[in-house]
């Protein structure tokens, strides 16, 4: 509490601004789902609203989505990871090794792999002072290099492993299993964000290292948790793909670092740290999702959705600075 | 096992090279080699006849192999070498973009090998750095993708992408009676492969007068869980699909997963390209996944061995000419049920 009490008084007056600012972009983020939805309906009518495109729709935000949250914590203190995306094969590819053992033994070798790589990460960036930017630059390419040697570059099929295809494709009370997961996760997520001292410490770390230190906050701590949870996240996302996928594959999740990244700060994250939304991370992934799905129902072509793409994401970082 | 399957790889990619067997000529080592159309007989002569000739010093350089067609590729390749046992290999792989090609085609060269043999990341790209070796009088054998003048390169050896579209195309109208809604899945947007492959398609569907109808094409660049992403969301927008034409075995496993976890697979099926060894077991065994056209790795095991013979200065002994033809195209045969026990053991992992 000695940290919280260092650092909100520093700036009396930011805190309340900082809550107004961060309602404009949720609503501003909001009006442009909102809008999609309704270009949506226009344009594609029942095609596109309806449940089962939604259920669809979340499903395949569910991946990106997990990664993005562990993203937030550590963009919240300042840093960044480049080798979620990376990481996911290579947990992927841990369970898939183990896939013999049965379900269990393929989730827990994914999350422990995920945990593993991200922790790793932390280390780096804790104690070893390094750049976020680089540390995880050098993780992204070894956990994509370990996911192809220990794959024989070659996709593991685990159909047979029905608890995880239920994972990546089954429903509970109408609703897909991965939806679910992002549910919670996000759930625990802003819990843990804005209702916990640790959360408190996290954005301290971001917005002041110095005086978070002063405060008595274990710095090196806190940086090294955000990196590991990143990395669980990682394996958990690894788990809900490869359910889906019915195959654990050394290529997955290419990329996906970027729209993590892209979602969290459309959401209105700061990339400088000391200022973090989950509600937005969510509201940017469910945005990136809600793109994807309707300009495929569109049947738009790849180059217009990657030009329609990058103009949400310049136009939402545009408000938010009016905001700001 | 294994050696046995890649024996009977190399049979049926000598037989795709030779197209028919005549008589033996020449007395070279190369005259007894493929002695037979029969795969398993040129198989057990291969294997003999692997004895070492004139020591050839051959260098590949492919591109960094991330994607299951590829990795089979450099596979075979270091395999066939290693069979052959006058044919010493070096590999530069991992290259991802045609400049880091070139300085390693630059360093292969620098090594003076006998005969260069490049799978490029780009043809027109590449085709300086290839010339600058047949200047140092290094042959090249290019491999899948052309180079874009013929001084830079001696050989090319390559599959039909424009064929698995017609194939494909062909296939997939007979099967609907040119009548029905198809989903193309295509490769990367913006390379010539994607392109042959969807212009191939596009010409073979013409003949049904605008009944077989491409109701989605969306690419998903050779990636499974891409694949996975846009199939799921082209199911939310088509209420009746007939079939799927994926252009890559590997992405399509995504399709028939999204496909699956939907449970339309009663609906509709799927064709893929490459011909992968899972591909062909779902081919076998399923209704959902119905055809593969091939496109097989097993070209660049071929390209070794041409380069071998370029290096020893001798020809195809099929042929009647005393030298390696300049062109070498692999047909994109389709692989239905009816057939696929031919072709199985030819699957690449």
């Amino acid at each position: 509490m000695n940290a919280a009490n260092a650092i909100a008084p520093r700036k009396p007056a930011s805190r309340s601004e900082q809550v107004r600012l961060r309602r404009i972009q949720d609503f501003a983020l909001t009006l442009v789902l909102v809008l999609l939805v309704v270009a949506g309906g226009v344009l594609r009518g029942e095609r596109f609203l309806n449940y089962e495109n939604l259920k669809a729709t979340v499903t395949q935000a569910s991946a990106v989505g997990i990664l993005a949250i562990g993203m937030t914590f550590i963009i919240a203190t300042g840093g960044i990871d480049l080798s979620v995306g990376s990481v996911l094969a290579f947990a992927a590819i841990a369970g898939g090794k183990l896939a013999g053992g049965g379900d269990l033994a393929f989730i827990a070798a994914a999350l422990l792999a995920g945990t593993a790589a991200g922790a790793a990460n932390g280390i780096a960036v804790a104690y070893g002072k390094v750049v976020p930017f680089i540390v995880t630059l050098a993780m992204l390419t070894v956990a994509r290099g370990t996911a192809l040697w220990m794959s024989d570059k070659t996709p593991i099929p685990v159909g047979e492993l029905e608890t995880l295809r239920w994972f990546g494709a089954g429903q509970v009370l109408g609703v897909p299993v991965p939806a679910w997961v992002l549910l919670l996760v996000a759930a625990i997520g802003w819990v843990i964000l804005n209702q916990t001292r640790y959360g408190r410490y996290v954005v301290a770390v971001g917005s002041n290292r110095e005086a978070a230190r002063i405060g008595g906050v274990r710095v090196q701590r806190v940086l090294l948790s955000v990196y590991a949870i990143t990395g669980l996240c990682a394996g958990l996302s690894a788990t809900l793909l490869t359910g889906r996928l019915a195959s654990a594959s050394p290529i997955a999740g290419n990329f996906y670092e970027l729209d993590a990244i892209a979602a969290v700060v459309i959401g209105g994250t700061s990339l400088a740290g000391g200022k973090a939304t989950v509600v937005g991370t969510v509201l940017g992934v469910l945005t990136f999702a809600v793109i994807f799905n309707l300009l495929t129902l569109l049947d738009m072509r790849i180059e217009i959705q990657q030009i329609v793409k990058g103009i949400i994401i310049f136009a939402a970082v545009l408000v938010q600075r009016k905001g700001a | 096992m294994l050696a046995h399957r890649r024996f009977l790889l190399t049979a049926f990619a000598s037989f795709a090279i030779m197209g028919c067997d005549k008589a033996p000529a020449k007395g070279s080592p190369e005259g007894e080699r493929v002695a037979a159309t029969s795969p398993n007989a040129t198989a057990a002569v291969t294997e003999e006849k692997s004895a070492p000739g004139k020591p050839v010093k051959v260098a590949f350089s492919a591109p960094g192999a991330d994607h299951g067609w590829l990795a089979a590729i450099v596979k075979n390749a270091r395999e066939e070498a290693k069979r052959l046992g006058d044919v010493t290999l070096e590999v530069s792989e991992g290259a991802t973009d045609p400049a880091s090609q070139a300085s390693q085609i630059d360093a292969l060269v620098a090594g003076k090998p006998d005969v260069l043999v490049v799978l490029p990341t780009d043809g027109q790209a590449l085709t300086p750095a290839a010339q600058a070796a047949m200047r140092a009088h290094i042959p090249v054998v290019a491999v899948d993708r052309e180079l874009a003048s013929p001084s830079a390169y001696r050989t090319w050896i390559g599959g039909d992408n424009y064929g698995i579209g017609f194939s494909a195309g062909n296939y997939i109208a007979e099967q609907l009676n040119c009548k029905g809604n198809v989903v193309e899945i295509q490769g990367i947007a913006g390379i010539s492969v994607t392109e042959l492959r969807t212009k191939g398609f596009n010409d073979a569907i013409k003949r049904c007068n605008n009944g077989v109808q491409v109701v989605a094409r969306q690419a998903a660049n050779f990636l499974p869980d891409k694949g996975l992403e846009v199939m799921e969301a082209i199911l939310q927008a088509q209420k009746k699909i007939d079939a799927v034409y994926t252009h890559d075995d590997d992405m399509a496993m995504g399709v028939v997963s999204a496909i699956q976890n939907a449970k339309r697979d009663k609906e509709m099926f799927v064709t893929g390209a490459g011909g992968s060894k899972r591909a062909m077991d779902l081919v076998k065994n399923g209704s959902l996944y119905r055809a593969t056209f091939l496109y097989n790795p097993s070209m660049a095991a071929s390209a070794i061995r041409l380069a071998r013979l370029i290096g020893q200065g001798k020809g195809l002994r099929d042929l009647t000419e005393p030298e390696v033809p300049s062109r070498i195209q692999v047909p994109a045969t389709a692989v239905t049920k009816e057939n696929v026990n031919t072709f199985l053991t030819f699957g690449y992992e």
